[in-house]
């Protein structure tokens, strides 16, 4: 029973992992566009803007030792379901019994702005890196996970920066307004200068204008503006080319053919690591374990900050310090139940507990449906 | 004190962290695995590199759990 894996991120490891983990010994063959065996890539925007780090998931030979072999370098160019081929950019044809595509996302260019890099890959972060030490200060766009990480690394650096975001507030898309607010002021008291409800109209070479007027110096800009899932090989295969819906266990609707990670639009980190897991165990035929509640971690100006649940459209409660600080619990409410808590500087029994509280309303819902 | 460590391993996303602040005392495969002792420090640092919070250090006279 051979296992296809394309693409060499996160989900694609996991799956590896956790069928190694359980004895099982099938061969497992990994297409990867990219040269380098699977790395994990949150360090990328963080202590890997401050100097060298091997974020390798394994050392050297490891996949070979453990029956998986990477085919590096080389990107699918097509899916046949209805034969089980994939076909690679350099004509090869792999069959397979099973199939998990784990090709991950793109980063969004950013528009009328040629010159602005992306922040996704590791080329992406070694290019930012010297960009960075070359000198000169630096314009992010979008205030999202990763454009904040970048600032606050190249702050970290003693780069001048700054942030610029089109909603009225950084990660306007997951936390409210409070949060949004603690996070403009943690990155003002650190030297960002963050212009939130305003857009960049035109490249002035060494500065960005803004739609204001306003002009923001730029050396370099660095655009953190979403991603999107990487998934225009799988045109014609019956699969979504815009990304790919998959069920509970991962499965695509196409036999034998799965997907995880950013490619089904999970979005995080924990997501894609979740992702990797639940199709080996589908292919382990395991039980579905109750899916966890969403979750991401971010480390920004030295302070670590962690979401448990879905924030979105909920009210913002402190249920721990204080928002003049940087140690605090944030809990989120709806319709009469704790839907995310957000806590930053604060031990990990904390996250523990604030778990146990959307843990609880969940039981609570659940004997009341 | 003497701190012993314990993984919740529904909580462990293995992300690595704790292997690679002390690689004596974890090591990381589909989940993280408590393998070894060290120094109480070093188990702290573990425990609050974990993003997950699934590292519970207890103490190894009361049995207590007690915060990174």
């Amino acid at each position: 029973m051979e296992l296809l894996i394309v693409g060499g991120g996160l989900a694609a490891q996991r799956c590896i992992e956790v069928l190694r983990a359980a004895g099982d010994d099938r061969p497992v063959t990994v297409v990867c566009d990219e040269s380098v065996r699977p790395y994990d890539r949150p360090p990328l925007s963080k202590e890997g803007l401050l100097g060298p780090v091997d974020t390798s998931f394994r050392p050297e030979g490891w996949h070979a030792h453990h029956g998986v072999e990477l085919r590096l370098g080389v990107a699918a160019s097509a899916l046949d379901a209805a034969r089980r081929i994939v076909t690679l950019a350099d004509g090869e044809r792999l069959r397979y019994d099973a199939l998990l595509i784990a090709t991950g996302a793109r980063a969004r260019a950013l528009p009328g702005v040629p010159r602005a890099q992306v922040l996704r890959d590791r080329f992406d972060g070694e290019r930012l890196r010297e960009a960075l030490l070359a000198g000169g200060p630096l314009a992010v766009v979008g205030a999202g996970l990763i454009g904040l990480e970048a600032a606050a690394a190249a702050r970290a650096l003693g780069v001048e920066v700054s942030v610029i975001e089109a909603a009225p507030r950084p990660l306007a898309g997951i936390l409210g307004p409070r949060a949004g607010a603690w996070i403009t002021a943690l990155h003002r008291a650190e030297g960002v200068v963050l212009r939130t409800g305003v857009t960049v109209e035109r490249d002035r070479g060494d500065a960005l204008e803004l739609a204001d007027g306003t002009r923001v110096p730029a050396a370099n800009v660095l655009a953190g503006i979403g991603v999107a899932p990487a998934a225009a090989w799988l045109a014609g295969s019956g699969l979504d080319p815009s990304g790919v819906a998959v069920d509970d266990a991962g499965r695509t609707g196409l036999p034998g053919v799965y997907a995880a990670g950013d490619v089904s639009g999970s979005g995080h980190w924990e997501a894609a690591a979740r992702g990797g897991a639940t199709v080996a165990g589908a292919l382990l035929g395991r039980a579905d374990r109750a899916p966890a509640p969403p979750s991401f971690w971010s480390d920004q100006h030295g302070v670590r900050l962690q979401c448990v649940g879905d924030p979105r459209g909920s009210a913002e409660h402190i249920a721990h310090g204080d928002l003049a600080s940087r140690c605090f619990e944030l809990d989120h409410h709806l319709d009469g139940r704790t839907t995310a808590v957000l806590l930053a500087g604060r031990p990990p029994s904390a996250l523990r507990t604030a778990r146990a509280r959307l843990h609880t309303i969940e039981t609570i819902t659940r004997r009341a449906a | 004190m003497s701190l012993i460590a314990r993984i919740e391993e529904d909580l462990c996303l293995a992300h690595g962290d704790c292997e690679a602040v002390a690689p004596e005392a974890f090591r990381v495969d589909d989940v993280a695995r408590v393998v070894g002792e060290t120094a109480d420090d070093r188990l702290r640092e573990a425990a609050r590199a974990c993003p997950a919070g699934a590292i519970v250090l207890f103490d190894a006279d009361t049995g207590e759990e007690v915060d990174a």
